[in-house]
């Protein structure tokens, strides 16, 4: 009796998280509409700046979502796009604090040993709350590595707007 | 007297001789130089117009909700834009990339450059035209779905659709939209 009621018991706790939590982990992703609004951002700086810069998003697996090659833009600029965004999403900061974080010569030097990972300035997370969701990677705006960083936090604040705005519609 | 003035304008014949020669002689370096060190400077499609583009494929997609994906190359076969669709892999943006790089190098739709290159393709004579081997060059994709952008008979890039719910047709459906939202700055 004891032992049927046991498995009542189990049966009914596991009917209650199936029914409470969803079958399986749904973390929030970016989607094509959010990167477009994120270059449409940085664009929209580069114009104010008078700038050519090239833009590069990744999602939350450092995966490309999106890049855009400036119009004179030169070699190297589409990839290092590319490694800023990577860098901000893995280390889940500006590719610049990380930069500064990772001196040669301090403890964390050898974190920039990570492949495709670069201390440079220019790669932004895109953040909701505490969590990193994918991040924006900017290169070739007149402003350097501080210029970079403030076209990459334009795109991602814009995409960060958009997921809100979901998440809030999704609550209502 | 006279010798003087005489020799006054002689002076001034040669040095007019002189710098005469001199004058027409630079002319010739500069014409020979422009003839032959010109760097050259080539159209190529731009950012806006590539997002431009991009918009006009993501819009005709949408009308079914197909998420798809989209590249924009230039007239290098390299990236100028590319976006991935919701849900799709990175492999398949790739699939769009090879599309576009492939309309872009052939100066032709990737469905025509596959009936080109078939295995048992003919040419307008019914001659058998064994163009296959350009099917293993690196970045070419026999797919359908990817349409060249021209400007005055100068291929200037190449656009790529994968991911649409119409398969390669449809894919090539809006490939082409993408390509017509450009369509008045390509006369």
């Amino acid at each position: 009796m004891s032992r049927i009621s046991h498995i009542f018991t189990a049966a009914a706790a596991t009917a209650m998280l199936l029914a409470t939590a969803p079958a399986y982990p749904e973390p929030t992703r970016l989607t094509q509409e959010q990167t477009m609004a994120a270059v449409g951002a940085v664009q929209a700086y580069a114009k104010k700046d008078g700038s050519d810069p090239s833009t590069a998003v990744v999602d939350r697996d450092g995966n490309i979502v999106l890049l855009l090659k400036g119009n004179n833009a030169a070699p190297h600029n589409i990839g290092l796009a590319q490694r800023k965004a990577f860098t901000a999403n893995m280390f889940k900061m500006k590719s610049i604090d990380w930069r500064d974080a990772t001196k040669p010569g301090t403890e964390r030097a050898n974190e920039r040993q990570t492949p495709q990972a670069i201390p440079l300035g220019g790669g932004v997370p895109i953040m909701i709350g505490n969590e990193v969701v994918g991040a924006v990677g900017v290169s070739g705006t007149r402003g350097g590595q501080e210029g970079d960083t403030a076209g990459a936090q334009a795109g991602a604040d814009a995409a960060a707007a958009l997921i809100q705005r979901l998440q809030a519609q999704a609550r209502n | 007297m006279e010798l003087i003035r005489n020799g006054v304008a002689k002076l001034a014949m040669a040095v007019f001789a002189v710098f005469a020669f001199s004058a027409v002689y630079a002319l010739g370096q500069e014409l020979v130089k422009s003839a032959t060190l010109q760097s050259l400077s080539n159209l190529d499609i731009s950012v806006e117009q590539a997002l431009l583009v991009a918009d006009g494929a993501i819009a005709e997609c949408k009308k079914d909700n197909s998420p798809v994906s989209v590249a924009v190359v230039d007239r290098n076969g390299a990236v100028r834009f590319l976006v991935r669709g919701n849900g799709a892999t990175p492999e398949l943006v790739d699939n769009a990339r090879k599309k576009a790089y492939t309309a872009r190098t052939f100066r032709q739709a990737t469905r025509d450059w596959m009936t080109r290159t078939a295995i048992d393709a003919k040419d307008d004579n019914g001659k058998a035209i064994d163009l296959n081997g350009q099917q293993y060059l690196e970045n070419t994709i026999a797919e359908v779905g990817g349409m060249p952008i021209i400007y005055k008979g100068d291929a200037i890039g190449g656009v790529g659709v994968t991911g649409s719910k119409g398969g390669g047709d449809g894919d090539e459906k809006c490939a082409k939209a993408g390509v017509a939202a450009i369509a008045d700055q390509l006369l």
